[in-house]
């Protein structure tokens, strides 16, 4: 009686296998990941988790990896860092040692792609990340690091530059610019305040309010009461998706009136779906918007990118697809198509591969710096416009015209 | 020491030196697993041997960690352009820098935590029972928060200390023996001291403080010199891990009050308070634990982790070590004559 179920279901197993497109028949790359499942993190953990499934996906219905005669699917090996630094290192060590993986993919935020890339670079092991954007992550030297997304400075450059712009308009000066600045305490947000301090020193603006927000950010009314009082031109807010969540829901409370507010996270938090009116007019700075016009053969258009995974993912069908999904796609896409040239397993014939990459994807540009930085997509900086995210700046991609000052609640 | 005694522990130090090259994969777990064992004895030291329940060593850990890498880094470069430079700049050690700034900073962790541990026992041993608890966990949780605004030593980015330029393996093993060397120091040391009148007095402050005072122990010096020397181990183990992390910051790495702060507790309980082998069979215990259900029940590692202290604290108080010395005292040399005698000596 066990024998024959086992026999059924292997045959229906068999079945169904075949049903699939011919790419069941590739072989296995095995790729290895920690990511963020549990913790502060975890909801851009799965993002980022889900944005690596869609493309794997996609490209074994697209016919795998070809290598020669061969083909080839991924399949990650995922392990949950719980949002912990030292957790992320110690699985990365795991994950080669043990589970002998070859190739690894990057985990969420740049703290965690800090405690790991010592790891990967002692082993020689690539890793392609795409949620990693603190600067410090390229000057070390590393060479087995690859990062498909733009480095943190980018992130609110424009918006500094549109306050500015703003200022001049008025008939003012940069000087007369006052610039307020609430970052969580922790790697990547600290190095967002580190752009736009360098930015707004260099365009002579003042900066007012300099906060760092503690990492359980529930909380950031003392600060915006400072913002009622001392009026700044523009305030930044920087702290992952809950920074955004926070700050978007007592902006809002507090009837904060600032002319410009920028931020990051804002699609990752589902601001206009969470808090409605009180997102409005805010500007959110993003790596990727499906509304640009970046193509490739496996994913179509950005546009197209977006359809097709809301359509995967129905739990995504009514929000915005966050950027951190389509970057993680990104970094799958660039596995393949390195893996393609280099036309070998070797690691370090698919590292030297990687580094030479230079491809049009439906993300963006990619092409790598000497550092493994990608130098070929540039932030846009998107501005929530009744309910929709429109792009404003920079120029050469703006499909609207910047509201300013912020109407708050219109 | 009996033939089968130097047999056991020689047994016991081959395992130690053979086991990183017998399972070389596994080197960093089991360099894990010699942390888990000092917290744990070092833990006992107050919490098991004298009765002062501290949730803030993890406050030494972490300070161990910063004052390690703070004097790494000093020795070769300025800190403060070193942390300040998270957004540019390079910095490498030499290989002779790197082992120098090893040996002086975990050094100079241990001495630096003894020293704190002694100040700040002047305040906290006032507090008694829950207090102390409480009192030393407001102390590690206030330390996190200080260093993480101290931009000197890169506040909330933390630290990213230069690597070994050598063999990766070969840094592994050297964290690996790092660990077990203050591992077995410890252990050799804590069965001596548990063996003299300085055993005896943290013991007796344990069972009845005031008797102990009666008897004129002072028992403040105690207290406080018990807590420096555990301090100093832990501040030593925190050294060598901000070596092994390589990167590291202050919330989550260093100051992780609820990870290795209570780790360190539950490893005890579970192996045996108040014992020298105890904290060592339950950190083994739940470095297994951990391992599995991380690995295999992921997603409900934190329940399994919560049932399992439940299960400790209401069935087994004692945990493992209190437990066998309850059924199998002769294990443990302590002579019980045979039921039958007892209880046939009232019939005559």
């Amino acid at each position: 009686m066990m024998k024959t179920k086992t026999v059924s279901l292997a045959i229906g197993a068999l079945l169904a296998s075949t049903a699939i497109a011919a790419a069941a028949d590739c072989e296995d790359i095995r790729i290895g990941a920690a990511i963020s499942l549990t913790g502060k993190y975890a909801t851009n953990g799965v993002h980022t988790q889900n944005g690596y499934e869609f493309a794997i996906k996609k490209i074994a219905e697209n016919g795998g990896v070809k290598m020669g005669d061969k083909c080839y699917n991924f399949k990650v090996t995922y392990y949950d860092d719980e949002s912990k630094g030292d957790r992320a290192a110690t699985l990365a060590e795991r994950l080669i040692n043990q589970d002998k993986v070859q190739y690894m993919l990057g985990p969420y935020s740049s703290g965690m792609t800090k405690a790991i890339a010592p790891v990967t670079e002692k082993y020689k092991i690539p890793m392609i990340e795409a949620e990693g954007a603190s600067r410090s992550l390229f000057n070390k030297g590393y060479k087995y690091l690859f990062a498909v997304l733009s480095t943190s400075e980018q992130y609110l450059a424009s918006a500094v530059a549109l306050a500015e712009e703003k200022a001049k308009e008025a008939g003012k000066t940069a000087a007369d610019v006052k610039v307020a600045i609430a970052v969580e305490n922790d790697p990547f947000s600290l190095d967002i305040r580190a752009g736009v301090m360098e930015d707004s020193k260099k365009a002579g603006m003042k900066v007012v309010i300099d906060e760092k927000l503690p990492r359980d950010l529930s909380d950031m009314t003392a600060i915006l009461t400072k913002v009622k009082l001392l009026k700044p031109d523009l305030l930044v807010v920087s702290g992952h998706s809950k920074g955004a969540a926070t700050a978007v829901r007592q902006i809002g409370e507090q009837k904060i009136a600032a002319p410009m507010i920028a931020m990051t996270h804002c699609e990752a938090a589902d601001v206009t779906g969470n808090f409605g009116a009180s997102a409005n007019d805010i500007l959110c700075s993003t790596q990727w918007a499906e509304t640009l016009t970046y193509e490739d053969p496996i994913f179509g258009t950005a546009a197209n990118y977006e359809t097709e995974f809301k359509a995967a993912y129905p739990e995504y069908a009514k929000k915005k697809v966050p950027y951190q999904t389509a970057q993680a796609s990104a970094a799958i896409y660039v596995y393949k198509d390195a893996f393609e040239r280099a036309g070998s397993l070797d690691k370090e014939k698919v590292r030297d591969a990687i580094a030479a990459t230079d491809m049009k994807t439906f993300y963006g540009g990619i092409k790598f710096s000497d550092a493994g930085n990608n130098i070929a997509k540039p932030m846009v900086l998107r501005q929530i416009q009744d309910g929709k995210y429109n792009v404003v700046a920079p120029s050469a991609f703006a499909s609207h015209k910047v509201n300013y000052p912020r109407k708050p609640g219109s | 020491m009996s033939m089968q005694k130097t047999g056991f522990y020689g047994v016991l130090l081959a395992i130690i030196v053979a086991a990183p090259f017998l399972f070389p994969d596994f080197s960093t777990q089991l360099a894990t697993l010699w942390l888990f064992i000092i917290v744990a004895m070092t833990w006992d030291m107050t919490g098991g041997q004298m009765g002062y329940n501290s949730l803030g060593n993890i406050f030494f850990y972490g300070t161990g960690m910063y004052v390690a890498a703070v004097i790494a880094i000093a020795l070769v470069y300025d800190v403060g352009e070193y942390t300040g430079a998270a957004g540019g700049g390079r910095y490498d050690f030499t290989n002779q820098q790197y082992i120098t700034g090893f040996l002086l900073g975990t050094l100079g962790a241990g001495v630096f935590c003894a020293v704190s541990a002694f100040i700040l026992g002047y305040v906290l041993f006032g507090l008694r029972g829950p207090y102390f608890a409480i009192g030393t966990l407001g102390m590690a949780i206030a330390a996190g928060e200080l260093v993480s605004n101290w931009d000197w030593v890169g506040g909330g980015q933390g630290i990213t200390l230069p690597v070994y330029a050598g063999d990766f393996d070969q840094t592994k093993l050297f964290i690996y023996f790092a660990f077990a060397i203050v591992g077995v120091i410890l252990f050799i040391f804590l069965k001596w001291l548990y063996s003299t009148r300085f055993g005896a007095a943290i013991n007796a402050v344990r069972d009845d403080e005031e008797k102990a005072e009666a008897m004129g122990l002072q028992t403040l010096k105690y207290k406080l010199v018990t807590w420096s020397l555990s301090a100093f181990f832990i501040g030593m183990v925190g050294g060598i891990s901000a070596f092994q992390l390589i990167s590291f910051e202050p919330l989550e790495s260093a100051y992780q009050t609820i990870n290795l702060g209570i780790f360190m507790v539950v490893c005890v309980l579970l192996g045996g308070k108040g014992t020298l082998w105890g904290p060592i069979v339950g950190a083994i215990m739940f470095q297994i634990f951990k391992e599995v259900t991380w690995n295999y029940f992921l997603g409900w590692q934190w329940v399994a982790l919560g049932a399992l202290i439940v299960v400790t604290v209401v069935y087994f108080q004692d945990g493992l070590m209190g437990w066998l010395m309850h059924k199998k005292p002769e294990w443990f040399g302590v002579r019980v004559e045979s039921k039958d005698d007892t209880v046939a000596e009232p019939a005559e």
